[in-house]
């Protein structure tokens, strides 16, 4: 059963502010950095590539399944920090956490993530 | 005797080409600066001024004070105001243009420093970022040979171990598509910069850079950044920005963020 919420624990917020942004190439204006979303999913597809990563998750709700684009960080960083191309496989269920886009589209900044079947996380999950 | 006197020979020559080379100076030593290094702290340029304190490039009220002229100044709050409606896009966006110095020196992921005796090369992961920094003794171009470039033209020398080095031929933010950090800093074409780099221990180097601009800066802007080395056997990779950019630019200057079909999520694009 998968669902959406906003977690507007305090602690939440401040951890995703006070780590360093994204190597990202571009303006970050269009992330709300106040806002964490935590979303159950499957992984569709890992786009490895520069200058971010994309992750792309199905989220299924009562039947409607929408798709959502999560930008990370380069290729070279994250592979410096532990991952691989292979960490996120296409099937994994997994619940992730982002800065969602402002205007509500379906997109946002990834912050971890953490698979169902093994409990284990990656990038910022406390 | 005709041996012996082919010996007497060979061995006269054999002290004169001995004798000539050790009359000449030994080159000096250059530093090892080799491995992989990553700037400390975010991409503000200048952390000893910003506001407020750890505030991040980008993010709305977060500013610099360099010592801008009036004219300068004015153009910073405009940049800043375009920051906060989200219409301020970085010039790297699209993916096709070089950082440009000053900034190259305060770029994410991680840093190469080539070395030799002729020039020294900083390689900026995240680029195109290479600065070349020519020590053979050359001069600047004259001033008729030189135009406004993303790097421009940096000669130096080596004083100990300390690089020091002037880059003039900027072209600052005349085209609109250099700045110095995604606050809204930018400099005139007119701005031209001495650096000092050095190794202040065997994990850490540091640039000091005085920035000067006639047109932009009342005095002298002095900025200190450093690097720090990375652990042994840490790799640096190329870095295709044009490979899988979901974000470009709108025409009104608004970062998009595409979706995989190549077709924008934002909901309002303009």
């Amino acid at each position: 059963m998968a669902f959406t919420r906003v977690v507007a624990a305090a602690a939440l917020c401040a951890a995703a502010i006070s780590v360093a942004p994204l190597a990202a190439h571009h303006s970050a204006a269009m992330f709300d950095d106040e806002k964490v979303l935590e979303l159950n999913g499957t992984i569709k597809e890992v786009q490895w590539t520069n200058p971010h990563i994309w992750i792309q998750v199905v989220v299924d709700n009562n039947g409607q399944k929408t798709e959502w684009s999560l930008e990370g960080g380069s290729p070279n960083s994250l592979s410096r920090n532990g991952w691989r191309v292979t960490t996120f496989k296409a099937g994994d269920a997994v619940t992730v956490r982002l800065n969602p886009m402002k205007d509500g589209s379906a997109a946002g900044s990834f912050i971890g993530a953490k698979w169902k079947d093994t409990g284990k996380t990656i990038g910022r999950w406390e | 005797m005709r041996t012996a006197l082919l010996a007497v020979a060979a061995c006269a020559l054999a002290i004169a080409v001995a004798a000539g080379q050790a009359s000449k100076p030994a080159p000096p030593a250059l530093p090892d600066w080799s491995g992989v290094w990553q700037m400390v702290g975010p991409t503000v340029f200048d952390r000893a001024s910003v506001q407020p304190q750890n505030g991040r490039a980008g993010d709305v009220g977060v500013r610099e004070y360099p010592p801008y002229t009036d004219e300068y100044e004015a153009i910073y709050k405009k940049n800043i105001e375009r920051i906060k409606a989200g219409t301020f896009p970085d010039p790297i966006s699209v993916c096709g243009v070089p950082h440009g110095f000053p900034r190259i020196m305060n770029v994410p992921d991680v840093y190469e420093f080539a070395i030799t005796p002729a020039a020294t090369y900083v390689l900026a992961e995240n680029g195109p970022g290479i600065l070349r920094v020519y020590t053979d003794g050359r001069k600047h171009p004259p001033a008729e040979e030189l135009w406004g470039t993303y790097t421009g033209a940096s000669v130096g020398r080596w004083e100990g171990d300390t690089l020091v080095f002037e880059t003039v031929g900027l072209k600052g933010a005349r085209d609109n598509d250099v700045i110095v950090d995604r606050t809204g800093l930018v400099l005139s074409d007119k701005s031209r910069v001495t650096t000092r780099m050095r190794k202040i221990n065997d994990t850490m180097l540091e640039a000091q850079l005085v920035v000067e601009d006639a047109k932009a800066l009342k005095a002298p802007w002095k900025v200190s950044k450093q690097y720090r080395k990375m652990p042994a056997g840490t790799w640096a990779w190329d870095y295709g920005c044009a490979e899988n950019n979901r974000n470009p630019i709108s025409g009104s200057g608004k970062t998009l963020t595409l979706g995989p079909d190549g077709k924008p999520l934002d909901k309002k694009v303009e």
